[in-house]
């Protein structure tokens, strides 16, 4: 009888908590110039539903009415990865929720086995001869890449980025949806290894692919970061370019080096994965900072081995990155409609969370 | 041994008691036997209910599996349609995924060419790292897998190789993803849905379906939440059978509930198919019945009890009316005895006994001079004798009781009794002594006209009660002496005598 009653009370919680998620999210997209992530409002997240408001699963479409009834986008992204999966599912829903109101939207959402600036140079260049309505870009290497978004505009078509990383300051793009804080994303996590160290010791930096965007601002925002506190010193940094592998190595190898090592800053979703593995098989004691949700990752995280992640909210990506698509197709610039950079949250989560992400994104499956 | 009489108060005392304790024992044993069948009810309630969820989680197993089977077939028909196709673009490709979808009733039908892209019906994507049957490299046959959506449903993969070319590209494989939300809605047939719960669920217990497995397990990691509420070896013994893919089913008990589930495995999925069902439901439901027959058998013994005293209260009302006209017969009886004792058989009138009777009554009251209007008729009948020797017996009794009849007549206010074979006597008192002697009169006019219709002729005396008269013999005497001169005076008239 008792559990009759909580649960619905219990429902009506993670509802409203939902909705207001929701209602932050979507309030987000109309209001411009994003912000960097508040680094006091997500150490309040700290709490028994930080796992929950990670990622909101619950979105419907604005009230734009697209002037077409049929899109046709082309998307890229770095890597084939589970964290773009992720956007994808993002990008279905909102996919979904068009073709119900007849818009149909079709796209392409493809991307290399391994990051290349060369690979995705090709991919754009046989994309600006298809006519697509909008092509999205998620930047593999702002350095190759914004000149051909550049040349891309300036050749007629309608070019935004997504996901990850933007294209490098003044890009012709017309708007970014995704990550704007990766800088404070690396400095939050950083800070909180510094804390639960003390701030005192030996810390190495693993980064992902050279040249992205927010691996290298994830990064440098760490740097920055442990650069304040004077008893603590790097190091090692050291690039996986996206490979677990590589991430597992590399750990070794600084731990083989540095066997005193205090701790680990990951700034992407195979760095964690790959370091943990090394300091687990090492029966090394440094503590483990990452980013993502990589299903290894949080098991990780459950088992105390990584210490915290900073989680993502790919899926109001996938969404948003379609719906502002559809503006930018209809001849819409940022503004009123749009904001040029549309800002998404990073929730850190510790161990507590694990288990319920877990069983959030992957089903519980062990 | 003495023999004692039963009363009627008895009776009904032995009646009532035996009546109760037959009630009370008949009260007593529906109540026991209730009980009991409940009780055995309860016994039989695990062993009907595992029954019972075997063969429910077996056919919506089997369900699953037919289901599986034919999205297999219809996907290896929706190749064959697409390979003849011969298909150049991709819009001409994603026009004929949308109409094979359509018309197979496929949800999520994709096809998959050699660099792992796929196609669908809207979209095409790179997806070596999305799709599970993918990261196995080449494709071997049916393969049946299980997808989590980041954070939404999860679903089930159906994927099978291809060989034909399309837009220039060989397609390797296509798949379907059936969303599981659909798949128990499938299984939602039963009419039973409120008693017993199912749902599905992987190998290490986690719900697949998204169905509450009753308000015990809800929709929680399955071996969490028995462990701790079945012995160790038993629990393991469940998780084993998940791993290995077996039936089997559990008991458990969370707070005072017991609950027992079932669980099936679905073939070549990797799940298990639990139905569960609450003792109580069953229990309930049984007890309910119980009670009904109970509530019946309450009733039907309530009426019986009616009955039955309807029953008794006329049984004893007839033994009271049957007692009584006994009663009243043996009354009659005696009455008839008793009068048979003081009467002439032959002629009606008291006899000797009862003129016996009669001066014993009278005796102390003439002695006591309380009596003071008292006479004695004597009467004797004239020829008897003649007509029994001459005409037989029966003229001889017909002669006495016409003699009978005329004294009876005359002296209708007296006792009239017949104390000889040719003897009367008339007591006379009251009004009888009042009109004693113009009756006497009369009745000697009678007498002397009798003699010449030779007819019955009777002579009689009378005494009159005397202050000196002692006993009532004293007035016998004088009468019959004025008797035996009537008689001879009669004789004289003619009537026949004795001589």
């Amino acid at each position: 009888m008792i559990r009759k009653r909580i649960l619905p009370l219990l429902a009506v919680s993670v509802m409203t908590i939902a909705a207001a998620a929701l209602l932050s999210a979507c309030g987000s997209l109309g209001k411009g110039q994003g912000k960097p992530a508040d680094v006091t409002e997500q150490k309040a997240t700290d709490t028994d539903s930080a796992a929950l408001q990670a990622v909101h699963f619950v979105h419907r479409l604005d009230d734009y009415r697209p002037k077409k009834d049929h899109y046709n986008f082309y998307f890229t992204y770095k890597t084939v990865h589970p964290w773009w999966d992720a956007v994808a599912l993002g990008m279905e829903d909102a996919q979904r929720q068009y073709l119900e109101n007849g818009i149909t939207v079709t796209y392409e959402y493809m991307a290399p086995p391994a990051a290349s600036a060369e690979d995705q140079t090709a991919r754009l260049l046989q994309a600006k001869e298809a006519g697509y309505d909008v092509i999205g870009v998620d930047v593999a290497d702002e350095a190759i890449i914004s000149p051909l978004l550049d040349e891309l505009s300036d050749s007629g078509c309608k070019v935004m980025t997504f996901s990850s990383s933007d294209a490098s300051e003044g890009c012709k793009r017309i708007a970014y949806v995704g990550n704007t804080h990766n800088y404070e994303d690396g400095a939050l996590l950083t800070e909180a290894l510094c804390k639960k160290l003390d701030y005192k010791g030996k810390i190495a930096i693993l980064v992902g692919s050279k040249g992205a965007p927010c691996h290298e601002d994830r990064a440098k925002g760490a740097m920055d970061t442990i650069a304040t506190y004077p008893d603590m010193e790097i190091v090692a940094v050291e690039y996986d370019m996206d490979s677990v592998d590589i991430a597992y190595d590399l750990t070794a190898k600084i731990l083989a080096d540095h066997p005193d090592l205090d701790g680990l800053v990951c700034c992407n979703m195979s760095n964690p994965v790959g370091a943990a593995k090394a300091v687990t098989e090492k029966g090394s004691n440094a503590v483990i900072v990452g980013m993502d949700h990589d299903r290894e990752a949080l098991h990780y995280l459950k088992d105390g081995v990584i210490y915290c992640l900073g989680v993502q909210d790919c899926y109001s990506i996938g969404f948003n990155t379609l719906q502002v698509a559809v503006m930018i197709a209809d001849g819409n610039l940022p503004g009123e409609l749009y904001p040029e950079k549309t800002d998404e949250t990073t929730t850190i989560i510790y161990q507590k969370d694990a288990s319920t992400m877990l069983e959030m994104l992957y089903g519980d499956i062990s | 041994m003495t023999k004692k009489n039963i009363s009627n108060r008895t009776f009904v005392i032995t009646a009532a008691i035996g009546s109760a304790l037959i009630t009370v024992i008949l009260i007593l044993n529906t109540l026991w036997a209730s009980r009991q069948t409940i009780k055995a009810t309860d016994e039989a309630v695990s062993a009907v209910s595992s029954f019972y969820l075997n063969a429910m989680a077996n056919r919506r197993a089997r369900t699953i599996t037919n289901l599986i089977n034919n999205n297999f077939d219809q996907m290896e028909k929706a190749v064959d349609v697409i390979r003849d196709e011969e298909i150049e673009t991709q819009e001409e490709l994603r026009s004929s995924i949308g109409m094979i979808k359509s018309l197979l009733s496929l949800s999520r039908f994709a096809l998959v060419d050699e660099d792992n892209v796929v196609y669908t019906q809207y979209t095409t994507y790179t997806g070596g790292s999305r799709h599970e049957f993918l990261a196995e490299g080449e494709l071997n046959g049916r393969t049946i897998s299980t997808v989590y959506l980041y954070g939404s449903s999860k679903q089930l993969c159906l994927a099978i190789p291809a060989d034909f070319k399309a837009m220039g590209k060989s397609i390797k494989a296509c798949f379907v993803q059936i969303d599981i939300r659909d798949i128990v809605n499938l299984l939602a047939f039963d009419d039973d849905q409120e008693s017993t719960n199912f749902g599905l669920y992987s190998k290490n217990g986690g719900n697949l379906s998204g169905t509450e497995l009753g308000p015990a397990v809800s929709d929680k990691n399955i071996f969490d939440i028995t462990k701790g509420s079945v012995p160790e070896k038993d629990w393991l013994r469940f998780v084993d059978d998940f791993a290995r893919e077996r039936a089997g089913s559990l008991n458990f008990t969370v707070g005072d509930t017991k609950e027992t589930l079932c669980y099936e495995p679905v073939q070549n999925t990797g799940w298990e198919l639990v139905v569960l069902i609450r003792d109580s439901v069953i229990r309930d439901q049984i007890h309910s019945i119980s009670e009904q027959n109970l509530s019946i058998t309450k009733y039907q013994l309530t009426f019986t009890l009616i009955v039955t005293a309807v029953f008794a209260s006329i049984l004893l009302l007839e033994a009271r009316i049957i007692a009584r006209k006994k009663l009243e017969a043996e009354q009659e009886n005696s009455r008839n005895l008793r009068s048979m004792a003081t009467t002439d058989s032959l002629t009606g009138v008291g006899n000797k006994h009862a003129f016996s009777e009669a001066e014993l009554e009278l005796n102390p009251k003439i002695m006591a001079h309380e009596i003071d209007k008292l006479a004695i008729v004597v009467c004797d009948i004239n020829g008897l004798k003649h007509v029994n020797d001459t005409l037989g017996h029966a003229a001889g009794d017909q002669l006495i009781r016409d003699a009978s009849d005329l004294i009876s007549r005359f002296f209708v206010h007296g006792s009239v009794y017949r104390i000889g074979g040719d003897e009367f006597t008339v007591l006379l008192q009251g009004e009888g002594y009042d009109t004693m002697q113009t009756v006497i009169d009369r009745f000697n006019r009678t007498a002397e006209e009798n003699i010449r219709k030779d007819a019955v002729v009777v002579s009689i005396g009378y005494a009159v009660l005397d202050p000196s008269d002692e006993q009532l013999h004293d007035l016998l005497k004088r009468a019959d002496q004025m008797m035996y001169e009537r008689k001879r005076a009669l004789k004289q008239m003619g009537a026949k005598t004795r001589d």
